[in-house]
């Protein structure tokens, strides 16, 4: 056995003080050093035999704002049950809802679990919507919960359980699994790691300017480091992960020939969805799935009435593009309407609108939004990269050409075709790429923008598109499973986290 | 769209004997994908547009001309049944068109009714939008004494037992009461008048698009004939609908008749109608979008293998029919399609075509790129947060009152706002970290977006950088320290000032403001503690945020 170093010197001391299984945080801080120091050097110690490091897991939970704010003013279904029951038990909906002073938006959960609960039972006299009080009162094991959580109690008892696991559904509740270190003097090696606490220490730690200009160092011994130690982990700054990914997909588009370009979060449905054939009636434009804006202003303008004229001609009936469009008639209500772009295609056709001469390859790697709640599969943001290539003479097997290339460059090997569909293109096809655990999975939808939707801007050439899920290539290749984790919040994850090429 | 089949069924139909694994690569290449599969039952996920295979029996249809069992349309005789509907006047505005038609000796089961009824529902939801566009009911043929008449009715006059009840109900009862009502109820009752389908007996077929009645409208497994109507607000959807619909049930045996269909104008039309429509298709534009070498025989026999009927007009001009049952074929570019599905797209080579341009990054990501590097260089994360944010964090607790851009139909309060600024997605973020080690310095770089009635969608989308520091102890100087190191090094060190700021985020006498050109584009300073409080952030806080030029560069 070598001698200590003076880091496992210090460790040891603790250890051997405390003669039992101690958490490693309790130790960091008598010897005001950071935990990750003291772990490093107790793994060290450990892969010897002299110690013995276990880690020990165990849930937490937090009162999210939501939580918070019921903590102070009341669930929201507690505040319609004592509206009801202030309003003598039986009560119109909206009544309840108003006394309750409960904002639209809290309406439907506050009823849904005041149902849920047996609270209330909803009853319709003559076309209107009554509530009534079904209990005296309403007791909510989710309030138990929130209210012991917020005095700062993080013991659950069992009979809360429930309770507690609805809080964290309803997202009132925070739940993390926390790692906790403990470690101890391995009992076989007590009489070892004694003498070796008690051996001195000898020989010099730094070497000084002076050593050096006096020629002292000559006659020096120099204590020995171990360096064979773990290097601490530290928190010195550097990018996000995903953002180094969206960096590289960057470079990889530019080394390609590609033009890079920007268009904006809020649209009109007009280069959101009309420009790009989408019929006026689609339910993909409907609340479901598509995010509206309705303040301050609910409506934008169109810039340009020629091409708006031409874009209304081929929804209506095709316009000189030889199609026979929708066959309905196109509301400029409709188009002028905000959103938040559920793509990043209208900035596509943004780019071609101000640039419309072949030839020319654009892309785009930027957010969208789809009416989501967030979840571990869905989230109400995501980034899109899209590209488009225009020339003379370009064809399906180019499509498939250029799909291909862009994921060779990501390191993809194979990929295969199938047809696929979109409003804009004809043909649309999706590329399939080989994950090593995922299997096949689709990477690449794309296609040839419609004649109703290039005519319109007076392009005659073929223009090639896709639109690829850049954070679904992303998870896939740091085989992250939840969505929510490209937007992490928690900073000790993000300081581990890294991407390599 | 997911359709549910029994592989038997689906094989006897396409008249094939197939594994799953052939079925799964045919699909594939078809548009549609198999979703999950077990011994009897597969799951096929259909492309929206192609509403024709929206069932077993087009599935089927569809798979036979693909696998050359088949070729080319499917035909399915119509014969005349001499009976009548009779649209009576003032539906114009409430639900103008009707089709109908008729299957006879039509093979029924309990399970493929299920299958009718999933068809209907399916054609309903996408092709009929939600039954606005068009809706499909199915009646027993037998009890119905014709003429059919298709008329306006007062909601108090409506009286009928709906389907699956026994008790009568009039027209408001039924839109307020019962399940489908409320769920459908809106596309008719903002009207005085609600569309209504009766017998020459005065019986109620039905309430379209709400629900069938209970004796005309139950059809089970004893039923051999059957009368289906499509009504709707567009006439070409209502067509369609009612030729997918009988054509599958065609595929099920059944023998099609047509009824005549009076309007009140006095024109009358026989439904359904199958006559193919015709398009033309020349072969160079085949060859020019898909990159393939075909003769004019080659692209007629992938048209085929597709289900449509083509010949050669003269050299390199198709006409292609159409089957009455395909709602995708609105140019000749959709025919291209199906020519290159025909085709086989694992048959396509991929090329690459030799477009020369030069690439490049827009200029305000080279400058992010850089701000980015320099903040690195100084220590600091970086983070990355949603754009969507709530009012509290944006306003209530930053102790502002900055206007927010709004969505109409948030999922969540907590995401239902655009950022306009990045400090409170920041402070927001360090408040939940206060369990990670100390010192945290944090940085993003991202667009905030502010309401703007000038702009063409009436926002403004502005690039900004904001970082923090949050310690046990934090000092300003350090920060403007850091604030000196970056501007400087974006080649800005003789065009800044700084000047005091008095903002209530801040304490006072310990923020700034940073000027280029004698213009204000960011603060800086020690979060004040109340703003600290109101996100529960138990520690000091330092915080610099900055917008950055739109197109990248500082005007001089």
């Amino acid at each position: 056995m070598a001698e200590l170093t003076i880091g496992e010197r210090k460790v040891l001391e603790k250890l051997a003080e405390y003669d039992k299984l101690v958490s490693v945080s309790e130790i960091a801080g008598e010897l005001q050093e950071r935990d990750e120091r003291v772990i490093s050097i107790l793994n060290s110690m450990a892969e010897k035999g002299l110690v013995k490091l276990d880690t020990r897991e165990y849930m937490t939970h937090r009162l999210t704002d939501e939580g918070r704010s019921y903590v102070k003013d009341g669930l929201p279904e507690e505040r319609l049950f004592d509206a009801v029951v202030n309003l003598g038990g039986l009560a119109k909906m909206e009544a309840a809802v108003g006394f309750a002073g409960l904002e639209q938006q809290a309406k439907g959960i506050s009823v849904m679990w005041a149902r849920r609960n047996g609270w209330l039972e909803i009853e319709k006299a003559k076309g209107t919507t009554m509530l009534k009080a079904k209990v005296e009162n309403a007791e909510s094991s989710v309030k138990d919960v929130l209210v012991l959580l917020s005095k700062g109690d993080v013991n659950i008892p069992t009979k809360l359980a429930s309770g507690l696991e609805t809080a964290v559904e309803r997202t009132l509740v925070e739940e993390k699994t926390v790692k906790r270190f403990e470690a101890t003097i391995a009992e076989n090696r007590k009489g070892e790691i004694e003498s070796l606490l008690s051996q001195t220490a000898d020989g010099i730690t730094d070497l000084t300017p002076e050593l050096i200009a006096s020629g002292e160092w000559r006659n020096c011994t120099f204590r020995p480091y171990n360096v064979e130690l773990e290097p601490v982990f530290v928190n010195y700054g550097k990018k996000h992960p995903y953002n180094e990914f969206i960096d590289w997909l960057k470079e990889v588009l530019v080394g390609m020939g590609f033009n890079e370009w920007y268009g904006p979060y809020v649209e009109t449905e007009f280069w959101n969805n009309d420009v790009l054939f989408v019929p006026q009636d689609h339910v993909a434009r409907e609340v479901q799935d598509q995010f509206r804006i309705t303040e301050p202003y609910d409506h934008g303008d169109i810039p340009d009435e020629k091409y708006y004229r031409k874009v209304k001609a081929v929804h209506e009936n095709g316009g000189d593009t030889g199609s026979t469009g929708w066959e309905a008639p196109f509301s400029r209500e409709l188009t002028t309407r905000l959103c938040l772009r559920s793509h990043t295609t209208p900035v596509s056709i943004r780019y071609l609108w101000e640039h419309p001469e072949s030839p020319q390859k654009m892309f785009i790697i930027d957010r969208n939004f789809r009416s989501e709640s967030l979840d571990a599969s869905h989230a109400q943001e995501f980034n899109q990269f899209d590209g488009i290539i225009m020339d003379k003479g370009l064809t399906l097997r180019d499509l498939m050409g250029y799909l291909r290339e862009v994921c060779h460059r990501m390191g993809i090997k194979k990929v295969k075709f199938k047809p696929g569909q979109f409003p804009f293109t004809e043909p649309s096809i999706e590329g399939f790429a080989k994950h090593d655990t995922l299997g096949w999975i689709e990477v690449a939808p794309g296609g040839i923008f419609r004649p109703e939707v290039t005519r319109p801007l007076g392009i005659t050439d073929p223009v090639l598109a896709w639109g690829i899920g850049a954070g679904r290539l992303y998870m896939a290749s740091m085989d992250i499973k939840d969505i929510r984790d490209l937007y992490s919040r928690d900073l000790t994850w993000l300081r581990r986290a890294y991407f390599v090429r | 769209m997911l359709v549910e089949c029994v592989i038997d069924e689906l094989l006897k139909l396409v008249r094939k004997k197939l594994t799953i694994k052939q079925l799964e690569n045919a699909l594939f290449l078809m548009k549609a994908e198999i979703d999950k599969a077990d011994d009897e039952i597969i799951v096929i996920e259909i492309n929206p547009d192609r509403t024709d295979m929206l069932s077993t029996e087009g599935i089927a249809r569809a798979l036979r001309t693909f696998l050359n069992v088949g070729s080319g349309i499917a035909e399915y005789p119509v014969k005349k049944s001499g009976l009548e509907v009779i649209v009576k006047p003032g539906l114009k505005k409430i639900r103008e068109f009707i089709a109908c038609g008729i299957v006879k000796d039509v093979r029924t089961s309990d399970d493929l009714i299920k299958e009718y009824m999933h068809l209907q529902e399916a054609l309903t939801t996408t092709h009929g939008r939600n039954r606005k566009k068009a809706s499909i009911g199915l009646y027993v043929l037998d009890e119905i004494e014709f003429p059919v008449i298709y008329r306006p009715a007062k909601p108090e006059s409506i009286r009928f037992a709906p389907l699956g009840t026994e008790t009568e109900m009039d027209g408001p009862t039924i839109i307020n009461e019962h399940e489908k009502g409320i769920l459908y109820g809106p596309i008719i009752s903002k009207h005085k008048k609600w569309p209504l389908l009766i017998d020459s007996k005065g019986n109620t077929l039905s309430l379209p698009p709400i629900i069938n009645s209970n004796t005309l409208g139950q059809v089970d497994m004893t039923t051999r004939n059957l009368f289906i109507e499509v009504t709707g607000t567009h006439k070409k959807t209502v067509d369609q609908a009612l030729n997918i619909m009988v054509t599958s049930l065609a595929e099920r045996g059944g023998n099609l008749e047509s009824v005549t269909v009076n309007y009140p104008d006095g024109t009358s039309i026989k439904t359904p109608n199958l006559t193919p429509k015709k398009m033309r298709l020349e072969v160079k534009d085949v060859i020019g979008l898909t990159g393939l070498s075909l003769s004019d025989v080659e692209t007629v026999g992938c048209l085929q293998k597709m289900g449509y009927d083509a010949r050669i007009k003269g050299k390199g001009i198709l006409e292609v029919k159409i089957p009455a049952y395909r709602t995708d074929v609105l140019h000749p570019v959709d025919l291209i399609e199906d020519v290159a599905i025909g085709y086989g797209f694992d048959r396509i080579e991929p090329s690459i075509p030799q477009t020369a341009t030069s690439g490049k990054l827009l200029t305000i990501t080279r400058l992010k790129n850089k701000i980015r590097d320099l903040l690195v260089g100084t220590g600091y994360q970086e983070i990355k947060s949603y754009v969507m944010s709530s009012p509290e964090i944006m306003n209530t607790k930053m102790l502002r009152n900055r206007p927010l851009t709004t969505t109409g139909n948030p999922k969540s309060r907590e995401f239902s706002v655009l950022r306009n600024a990045l400090l409170p997605v920041l402070l927001d973020f360090a408040a939940q970290n206060q369990h990670a080690d100390y010192p945290q310095r944090i940085f993003e770089v991202g667009d905030v977006v502010m309401p703007d009635s000038r702009e063409q969608t009436r926002t403004k989308q502005v690039p900004h950088v904001c970082r923090l520091i949050v310690d046990t102890c934090v000092n300003i100087t350090e920060m403007l320290t850091e604030v000196g190191f970056i501007l400087r090094n974006l080649g800005l060190a003789s065009r800044i000032e700084f000047a005091a700021e008095k903002a209530p985020e801040f304490i006072d006498g310990r923020a700034g403001k940073i000027l280029i050109n004698g213009k204000t584009v960011g603060v800086f300073g020690e979060v004040s503690p109340e703003v600290l409080n109101n996100f529960g952030i138990g520690m000091p806080v330092v915080a610099f945020e900055m917008e950055l030029p739109i197109d990248g560069t500082w005007a001089l």
